[in-house]
């Protein structure tokens, strides 16, 4: 539409204040909601590339997996689903990786199952990060827990939980390193079915259950909120303050016989032009900021969130633009008239 | 032959708890072809009444007759539309939209009408009406580099760029000096004829009824005499 462009043009200044404070401020949403991200992954890639399906807790584990024993009856019941369902634990344990140095692992052990290899008595797999510590596979490895030494058999991608690597070892050699034998989770990938004495999560909500990684979470998607409710209002308030110097001139234009539709119209077309084109830079330059993080920093903000961000601030800044503009309904085009020339 | 008519138009508003009736019963007929000077004292009510009579604002009571229809009942939408269709404005100060020029500022006013036609025939109304107000040359000027009598001739050519059938204007002249004064008064006079427009002006000033056709004095809201 022509008077929002048009008012646009001749007010560039004023525009594009305004856009840059929508820049600055969708960049950093995007930042944290990548750094959001990116941590999650760091802290929880091995759940987070879960399938979809249903986690098994023993009733009396205070939502904790650590404190939960799935009773072996209940398992075997579970695991008759087939080889989609399997049970498995997770204990933190330090690698040795040469004479002085350690570092924190988490070992997981299952049963059988479709998802994770088998591994043999003596035999580990890492997670592919402990790469970069010049580990190999074929080297022997020990953990400060015992004296027995295990080979490396091979890597897997993305398997991280509570921000460290996951370790993959054989039952047997699980059991004799942490002095147990019940299972603390079982995983089957059917939904809801209710068990006596264990308590059912879904994905996200066994991922909640981890102190860790709630706690980072919650913490930074509030701040995600925050800022988009932020600029919500920041939106409202810039227009209602245009708007205000304006009013003279919607008065005059409704005496004249313009629809009111119309002046909403220009409100929303200016707002849509604003937002899309700081929208469009900060999206730019958070892929920049992307390839220039440093690697120790986790940061990963996938297109598909950015877009889901995007549309975010798009609805904000609509509901923000059409509050402040409900004053225009109720101008007295006589007022305006009467007033002196704006 | 059409026109406009105010058949008893009463107006009051209230003064604290008191209520003040500012008209007081105006019968007025507005003709084809003719500029009506409504003239009179400070607060006798031409402002008022010509306001009412472009429904800008409500009447207590009586009737606004136009094209045969009473006016006073009909819905916001379509006095709306007969307002952007068959009225034309022009206000003390020009009023313009600051950031369009003179040009787009008659545009939009094409499209506040929904007139409908080509851009290229809308092209040319322009350039009809910018001849008619002698501003041809400043075409792509904005408002701020207008003289004021300039802006007051684009306020005209704005109003009667869609061939409006009533034309208000509330002194229209009172921000010009007294040549610029008559100019407009005198192209407001030639326009009202040739485009066969009802025009009601409201002014202050003797000698711009050089410039109407017939004048109607009030006096303390009421119609006092017409001739
Ligand atoms: N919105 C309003 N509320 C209360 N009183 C009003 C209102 N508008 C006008 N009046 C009163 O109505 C009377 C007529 O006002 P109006 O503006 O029509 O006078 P006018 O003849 O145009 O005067 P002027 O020549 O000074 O412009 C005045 O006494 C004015 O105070
Ligand atoms: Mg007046």
């Amino acid at each position: 539409m022509i008077l929002a462009w048009k008012e646009i043009k001749n007010n560039k200044a004023k525009f594009s204040i305004v856009g840059s404070i929508i820049l600055l401020i969708s960049l950093l949403t995007f930042i944290i909601s990548g750094l959001a991200n990116g941590l999650s992954q760091d802290n929880m890639s091995l759940i987070k590339n879960f399938p979809d399906g249903t986690f098994y807790m023993a009733e009396d584990s205070n939502n904790s997996y650590a404190q939960s024993r799935i009773d072996e009856k209940k398992q075997m019941q579970l695991l008759e689903n087939g080889e989609y369902s399997f049970a498995f634990s997770l204990q933190m344990g330090n690698l040795k990786i040469d004479s002085n140095k350690q570092k924190n692992v988490s070992l997981m052990t299952y049963t059988d199952n479709k998802y994770y290899q088998n591994i043999d008595n003596g035999e580990i797999v890492l997670d592919h990060s402990l790469k970069k510590e010049g580990i190999k596979a074929g080297d022997q490895l020990s953990f400060r827990q015992s004296e027995n030494s295990f080979e490396v058999a091979g890597f897997v991608d993305d398997a991280r939980f509570n921000h460290s690597p996951v370790v993959l070892i054989n039952q047997n050699d699980f059991n004799n390193l942490f002095r147990t034998q019940a299972f603390q989770i079982v995983f089957s990938p059917i939904f809801n079915k209710d068990i006596d004495g264990l308590n059912a999560y879904s994905n996200s909500e066994f991922l909640n259950t981890i102190p860790s990684y709630q706690a980072e979470q919650m913490t930074l998607n509030m701040i995600v909120w925050f800022l988009i409710i932020i600029s919500g209002m920041l939106f409202a308030i810039f227009f209602y303050m245009m708007n205000v110097q304006k009013l003279g001139m919607y008065g005059i234009l409704k005496a004249l016989g313009i629809r009111t539709n119309t002046l909403y119209t220009m409100i929303w077309t200016q707002m849509g032009i604003i937002t899309v084109s700081a929208l469009i830079s900060s999206a730019l330059l958070s892929q920049v900021f992307q390839s220039i993080a440093p690697t120790s920093m986790p940061y990963s903000l996938p297109l598909t969130s950015t877009i889901q961000l995007s549309i975010l601030f798009i609805v904000v800044g609509f509901m923000g633009a059409t509050l402040s503009g409900i004053q225009i309904k109720r101008i007295d085009p006589l007022q305006a008239i009467q007033q002196g020339e704006a | 032959m059409s026109q406009l008519q105010l058949e008893q138009v009463r107006k009051s508003f209230m003064n604290g708890e008191v209520e003040e009736e500012v008209l007081k019963g105006v019968n007025l007929t507005l003709n084809k072809g003719e500029v009506t000077a409504l003239i009179g004292s400070s607060g006798s009510g031409k402002s008022t009444i010509l306001s009412i009579a472009a429904s800008l604002q409500p009447l207590s009571k009586g009737r606004i007759i136009f094209d045969h229809q009473n006016l006073v009942e009909l819905k916001p939408e379509q006095i709306r539309k007969i307002r952007a269709q068959q009225y034309g404005f022009v206000f003390q100060q020009s009023h313009l939209v600051p950031f369009l020029t003179v040009e787009e500022q008659l545009s939009l006013m094409l499209d506040i009408a929904e007139v409908k036609g080509s851009k290229y025939d809308k092209q040319i109304e322009i350039k009809n009406v910018l001849e008619k107000v002698e501003m041809t040359h400043r075409q792509s000027a904005y408002p701020a580099s207008l003289s004021g009598g300039e802006k007051q001739r684009i306020a005209v050519a704005r109003a009667i760029i869609h061939r409006p059938k009533v034309l208000f204007a509330d002194e229209p002249t009172a921000s010009l000096d007294s040549k610029k004064s008559n100019d407009i008064m005198q192209l407001i006079q030639e326009l009202t004829h040739s485009l066969e427009m009802m025009t009601l002006i409201v002014t202050h000033e003797e000698e711009m009824l050089e410039y109407t056709d017939r004048v109607v004095k009030m006096s303390d809201g009421e119609i006092i005499t017409v001739n």
